[in-house]
């Protein structure tokens, strides 16, 4: 017993000292001091409803604290998807990862399902197109991908999603910028955690399935430079005023296409996913599925490849 | 000549029976005519008894506290049908609920002292997706100010609901830009603002509906508003995350019958920042009955005190211990300078005498959970003068009435 509390003692003592060391972060998410009364915002020792000690039993209620559509403790609302501190202006911008209930005002079509209840991932170790159970114990929620003490990663990512290793190099993080669109080269290492048979990078993916680490046929390439067949710029040149993110150096990550916590695209016809639609997918049994792409239909793929 | 006597002889047995049916029809009518009475009569009771059910709570005296004991309130009832509250506000004459929910259509409702709903309202011309109502308080008139996060902006309702004017920034009012582009307003226009839209729009008592450019109102965000009894506004604006204050708008311009003129002093205190003088998302100002202000101070974790003119006067609540606040967010001052503080992930409300010179820990009331009496993320506070409390309980989609 007392190795037992010898042990939690030393482990809680390596945890505040590597929080210490982040350099991320702001308001309770880091930065914390010997002395700090940041713990009892969040955490009970002795009389704890929900498990990790939390105040209460639900991560995303907590985080809607501050994050939510009020933004009463953020400028971060990742509940409309808006960013709402641009200085000298009253509008606010879109925020990268997208909205959980809106994004750019319109009701979202797809998001990734933070309420503690989906144990499964597609393409999660396994093939893609099927699906697989998260890590021991994991439900999908705010804390499965972010870190609320802080991370030495790139928008608080947590450096173990899904029982992996993950490392995002932080790009903007001393300035905060939660509106430009400047995601790292490394981003899609976030994504890969959980949907590692889609993280396929090497070279004629799409249409040579012999150099694929997973199988489920070809596949659009991740990683991959933009001009990879002589595409145009998506970043700065686009299509039709629609343009796409890259990261790093011009590379086409997972961002390109897809926003983190949902989108409000529409998707019609061919483009329609959902059971009804013209493109059902296997297993799919949303009304419609927009597959939290950033723009309507197949958008993403012409402003790229502008067929 | 012999006298036609007409004698049972006479009669038809025909028409004996008919004669009978009529006399049996009459007995079925009459008590056709008795049941309805008693099934009327009947239902006048049940509606007397569901009403009686249905009758507003009763309303408490104030309970005059001896000056050195103070107990918590304790719970009465809640109010349902709100999805996702964070502000609380009650009308002059305390018969009025307005409340404001950010889940479901976003709106703000009202409902009566029994918790019956009477309406709801939003900024006209706008979608859920393009608002947020956040915090929200009524004037001696009964007006209800609404700020709104997403829209960068604070409506003003009257009573029932209907749209009065907004501010769109500290010195400009939608009337005021209508008015200056349109050779001025009268009783009976009506206008818009939609911050997501190119346009205003406006309309001049019979003519059609026409628009203007939307003015550039700068950048600004009001989060937290209560007026006092003066018609004094205090509201916090939490534009950036590097100009964090409290702006106070004097009474004699918000208690303008017009705001086609809206030229308020620049009056705000505070800065961004984690020292003394300093706000990280400052939610509500309240003042106390000496002219103090004191100052939600959400990130920071603490109430911050001001002096009437502006000056930082001291902190509290931050740290360990009794007292000590997690996230603080609306506040509430009742007669006897008694502060109350709504503590959103500590899960209570906290009290504090600042009657004196230094302010004093009474005590808390509630805990986390979905029970009577349990708080899940509460948000804001409303009291009224018959001891009566009402908070915003978020997570619980509800408001909780308490009282002394």
């Amino acid at each position: 017993m007392k190795k037992l509390i010898l042990v939690t003692v030393v482990v809680l003592a390596l945890a505040l000292a590597m929080v210490g060391l982040t350099s991320a972060n702001n308001g309770p998410h880091g930065g914390y001091t010997a002395t700090t009364d940041a713990c009892a915002g969040c955490h009970r020792a002795h009389t704890a409803a929900g498990p990790k000690l939390l105040i209460e039993d639900s991560t995303f209620a907590l985080c809607m604290s501050c994050h939510g559509s009020t933004a009463t403790g953020a400028v971060t609302n990742v509940n409309d998807g808006v960013l709402e501190a641009v200085a000298g202006s009253n509008t606010g911008t879109p925020l990268n990862g997208g909205g959980f209930t809106n994004y750019q005002t319109a009701a979202t079509t797809s998001t990734h399902d933070v309420s503690e209840t989906v144990t499964d991932a597609w393409g999660n170790g396994v093939d893609r197109g099927t699906l697989a159970a998260l890590a021991a114990g994991e439900a999908l929620g705010c804390a499965s991908c972010h870190d609320p003490h802080g991370s030495p990663n790139y928008r608080i990512i947590k450096a173990t999603i899904n029982g992996n290793a993950v490392t995002v190099t932080q790009v903007d993080e001393g300035a905060q910028v939660y509106d430009a669109e400047s995601w790292p080269a490394d981003m899609s290492n976030v994504c890969a955690a959980c949907h590692e048979a889609y993280h396929e990078t090497a070279a004629n993916v799409g249409s040579d399935t012999a150099g694929q680490v997973f199988g489920g046929g070809y596949t659009h390439r991740i990683d991959m430079p933009y001009n990879y067949g002589g595409n145009a710029n998506p970043e700065t040149v686009g299509m039709g005023g629609y343009t796409l993110p890259l990261g790093g150096t011009d590379l086409v990550v997972c961002n390109t296409c897809h926003l983190s916590h949902g989108t409000s695209a529409q998707m019609t016809g061919f483009a329609d996913g959902g059971p009804t639609g013209g493109g059902t997918l296997p297993g799919n049994t949303t009304a419609t599925d927009s597959a939290l792409l950033r723009l309507d239909n197949r958008g993403v793929c012409e402003v790229c490849h502008q067929k | 000549m012999p006298e036609n006597k007409v004698t049972e002889h006479d009669i038809h047995p025909a028409e004996m029976e008919v004669e009978k049916e009529e006399k049996e029809e009459n007995r079925r009518r009459l008590l056709l005519l008795v049941l309805l009475l008693l099934l009327a009569l009947l239902a006048c009771v049940a509606a007397l008894f569901v009403r009686y059910l249905r009758r507003p709570a009763p309303l408490p005296e104030m309970v005059p506290l001896p000056v050195d004991v103070n107990y918590p309130p304790h719970y009465l009832f809640s109010i349902y049908g709100v999805d996702k509250p964070v502000g609380v506000a009650l009308s002059p004459e305390e018969d009025r609920i307005y409340v404001t929910e950010t889940g479901g259509e976003r709106l703000v409702k009202i409902f009566d002292r029994g918790g019956d709903p009477l309406g709801s309202f939003a900024p006209p011309r706008t979608t859920p997706g393009e608002r947020s109502p956040v915090y929200l308080a009524t004037d001696s008139t009964g007006r209800v100010f609404v700020t709104d996060r997403l829209q960068h902006t604070l409506f003003v309702y009257d009573p029932e609901g209907n749209f009065w004017d907004a501010i769109l920034a500290p010195d400009l009012t939608l009337s005021e830009y209508v008015s200056k582009h349109t050779n001025g307003l009268q009783p009976g226009d009506t206008f818009a603002y939609n911050q997501f839209e190119s346009d205003v729009y406006y309309q001049k008592t019979g003519e059609s509906e026409q628009t203007l450019p939307a003015p550039d109102p700068g950048g600004w965000a009001p989060l937290g508003v209560r007026i006092d009894e003066t018609g004094r506004m205090l509201l916090t604006d939490v534009a950036t995350e590097g100009f964090n204050v409290v702006r106070e708008f004097p009474a004699e311009v918000i208690m303008a019958p017009s705001w086609q003129e809206f030229n308020p002093p620049e009056r705000m205190f505070g800065s961004y920042g984690q020292g003394n003088g300093e706000f990280l998302f400052p939610n509500t100002a309240v003042p106390d009955s000496q002219g103090r202000i004191y100052v939600t101070d959400g990130n920071n974790g603490r109430i911050s005190a001001w002096d009437g003119q502006g000056s930082f006067l001291f902190n509290f609540g931050q740290g360990s211990g009794d007292g000590a606040l997690s996230l603080p967010r609306g506040a509430a001052m009742d007669a006897r300078d008694r502060l109350y503080v709504v503590d959103a992930v500590g899960q209570d409300v906290k009290v504090y005498d600042v009657s004196g010179p230094e302010p004093n820990f009474l005590f808390a009331f509630g805990d986390w959970g979905m029970g009577d009496g349990q708080f899940n993320y509460p948000n804001d506070i409303a009291l009224d003068s018959s001891g009566r409390l009402y908070v915003a309980d978020r997570e619980n989609d509800r408001i909780q009435v308490w009282s002394y």
